[in-house]
């Protein structure tokens, strides 16, 4: 007779306390896909947001660019840089781009901002939040040497409309300052105030131009991954191909956005320790369980350990009974799961009516609507985590049953 | 040859002292080296021969050497069995007998290794049992002890095949091995054909005697049966204590009972009264 068996058999005989404590698991299991895919797919929403706001997941820019962002800190060979990185598995895109800091003006007035200079030959809407949320208008093409796109809330402070003109003052590589002429071409809008008011995009020829650049220079080259937990991966393969030189770094997304990074990562822990008092609970109440039902079994333990059963093996009945309930509870969990999962997973819960749709943090738009999303290597995570529980809840119980002597068991009635 | 003869040779060697002659021509080395025994069956033979000495040696199967045990009742010490003394041969068929709370399964639960005296020494096949730690003495009880309780005790999830085989099980006989043997057993206790019910399915005669069966299926040196007939009717008492003495005629299985039973004690050959913990008499039948 297997142990396994008889743990099972055991298990069944209360089948109805069997199955409500495999519920319990099972609750586990829902809370735990519910909290861990929320916040997966709020990350990862937030990280990619983030990314198509101009960074991207990994940027490979001047090594000192990240600490003191000035205009003579530059790739010399961007397109170059481009090309290698597009040749790397998992990169989707890179993207060639000039950031820095401007005066925009138009007529009697003016406010400080960021620019963003892009190719509009390559640069897609995928890629591209502000391309992405275009109200009015279009992005200036190719051959529109002085087309700009303006935020919402700048176009309101600068009373611009399409077609109008906007004079931007910048400091060029060599320390002085420049000024062009670009013509309002699209206004975008965000939803968000402090984006929409200061962000300009411009082309990146233009940009080149006036700031005195090599015809391949750009400050990053922003790439973008189909996933971007392998940035770090991506990062070490990409910093190989420049080892050679100082002057080029590899960020990832972590690095350039510390804030973002660090916001995930208090909320994940958060997240975590509020699982873990959960499953506290919730394992609390499984040792109970198998407890009592050891309690209800003393006798018939005094009886396995009369005809020779020792110690060990009794304290592995009990630990399997706590497996067979973690199994039970992980299928059950999976049944009232799934339902649940799929429906955030496709329509989800709107928020928008509470925070509004321009909610930010750690400086990037949010996502009203919750929605789940579970990687493979958390769901399995999850089951690992419940599972273990399961049997940690197991072991005070077994070692109770290991632990009594055959005679006093015995004598219980 | 088969383990099934093994008993009747045993049978033999103890009751005559010329089966020496007839083991030694069978020693076990010698049917190893021709290939007839299996590992299991050379245990088996080992035991048998191990009996057999025992008998030619007059070696007590149990001894109990001036065995008090006593119990901490909150502040009140209670001497369950004071200065008792006790020689148990293999192949008795014997009773401890005496009114409620002379120390009958006191004395059981000291022999069966369930529970330690708080002074001196039990043996049995010339061991000293303190000598064992908690596994030491589980494994003696699963080799070497057979158990019959009043309340059957039977595992409510195993079925009849299942709990008379227990034991095997735990001495990690093949499953192959154990089903021959346990179907064995239970064809002898009259159980063969109910092997696949469950005890929720068996009356209390038909539990005891899958008891019985789960008991004797390891050949242990001796079986420890506590009122064993205190659950059944009087017939099926009666056809249950027959079926031991047959067991312990046929095939030289000793057993000790802890009973106020008359039917019991009618059929034991030798009846050891106890009063207050303390032997009162030692009475050998014919």
């Amino acid at each position: 007779m297997q142990l396994a068996t008889m743990a099972w058999r055991t298990l069944m005989r209360s089948k109805r306390r069997s199955v409500i404590t495999a519920f319990s698991v099972a609750f586990g299991v829902l809370l735990s896909v519910t909290f861990t895919a929320s916040g997966d797919y709020a990350y990862t929403n937030m990280i990619n947001t983030s990314a198509v706001m101009g960074l991207g997941h990994l940027s490979v820019e001047h090594q000192d660019y990240q600490d003191t962002p000035t205009l003579d800190k530059r790739l010399l060979d961007a397109e170059a840089v481009q090309q290698k990185a597009l040749q790397i598995p998992g990169v989707t895109a890179a993207q060639v781009r000039i950031m820095g800091q401007a005066m925009f003006a138009s007529g009697a007035k003016s406010v400080g901002g960021a620019f963003i200079a892009i190719d509009p030959a390559r640069e897609t809407p995928a890629h591209n939040i502000f391309l992405r949320t275009l109200m009015e208008g279009r992005l200036f093409s190719a051959g529109e040497e002085h087309g700009v796109v303006v935020g919402a809330k700048m176009a309101e402070k600068l009373n611009l409309r399409l077609g109008k003109k906007l004079i931007f003052t910048m400091t060029d590589k060599d320390g002085e300052l420049v000024s062009e002429l670009g013509r309002v071409s699209g206004i975008f809008k965000t939803g968000d105030d402090s984006v929409d008011g200061t962000v300009v995009l411009l082309p990146l020829a233009l940009v080149r131009k006036a700031l005195g650049y090599e015809p391949s220079a750009a400050s990053l080259v922003a790439i973008f991954l189909a996933d971007h937990r392998q940035a770090v991966p991506i990062k070490t393969t990409l910093a190989r191909l420049w080892v050679k030189s100082q002057d080029i770094g590899v960020l990832t997304w972590q690095e350039s956005q510390p804030d973002l990074a660090g916001l995930i990562k208090v909320d994940r822990l958060f997240n975590y320790l509020l699982q873990f008092l959960v499953g506290l609970v919730i394992a609390a109440g499984i040792m109970n369980t198998l407890l009592m039902s050891v309690m209800e079994r003393r006798r018939e333990f005094g009886v396995m350990m009369a005809l020779g059963m020792m110690p060990g093996q009794v304290v592995r009945l009990v630990l399997l009974e706590s497996c067979w309930l973690g199994i039970l509870g992980l299928i059950l969990g999976v049944i009232i799961t799934t339902p649940w999962f799929f429906y955030m997973a496709t329509v989800g819960l709107d928020f928008s009516r509470q925070i509004g749709e321009d909610y930010s943090a750690g400086g990037v738009l949010v996502d009203p609507v919750m929605k789940f999303r579970l990687y493979r290597e958390s769901a399995l995570w999850i089951a690992g985590a419940v599972f273990s529980l399961t049997l940690v809840a197991g072991i005070f119980p077994a070692f109770k049953a290991g632990r009594t002597t055959p005679v006093e068991n015995l004598k219980q009635g | 040859m088969r383990s099934s003869m093994l008993p009747g040779l045993c049978k033999l060697g103890c009751a005559s002292n010329s089966a020496k002659p007839f083991f030694g021509s069978l020693s076990g080395a010698r049917l190893r080296a021709n290939g007839i025994l299996t590992a299991y069956e050379n245990k088996e033979l080992s035991y048998f021969i191990r009996m057999e000495e025992q008998t030619m040696n007059n070696t007590p199967l149990v001894q109990l050497e001036n065995v008090s045990r006593i119990y901490q009742q909150g502040k009140v010490q209670v001497a369950a069995v004071t200065e008792f003394s006790l020689k148990v041969q293999a192949g008795e068929f014997s009773v401890l007998c005496g009114p409620s709370g002379s120390g009958k399964t006191t004395i059981l639960n000291l022999i069966g290794a369930l529970d330690e005296p708080t002074l001196g020494k039990v043996r049995l096949e010339g061991r000293d049992l303190a000598e064992l730690g908690r596994s030491g003495l589980a494994r003696l009880r699963r080799d070497r002890i057979g158990f019959v309780f009043q309340s059957y005790n039977l595992n409510p999830v195993l079925t009849a095949c299942e709990n008379a085989e227990f034991v095997l099980a735990l001495q990690n006989i093949p499953f192959a091995e154990r089903r021959r043997r346990v179907m064995a057993v239970l064809a002898e206790v009259g159980m063969a054909e109910l092997a696949e019910r469950r005890p929720d399915e068996l009356s209390g005669g038909q539990q005891q005697r899958v008891a019985i069966a789960r008991a004797i299926v390891s050949h242990p040196a001796i079986v420890l049966a506590d009122e064993p007939t205190a659950n059944v009717d009087s017939a099926t008492a009666d056809a249950i204590l027959d079926l031991m003495v047959k067991l312990n005629r046929e095939q030289g299985i000793t057993f000790l009972f802890s009973t106020h039973d008359q039917r019991v004690m009618d059929r034991a050959h030798r009846l050891i009264h106890l009063r207050d913990g303390r032997l009162e008499r030692d009475e050998v039948r014919g």
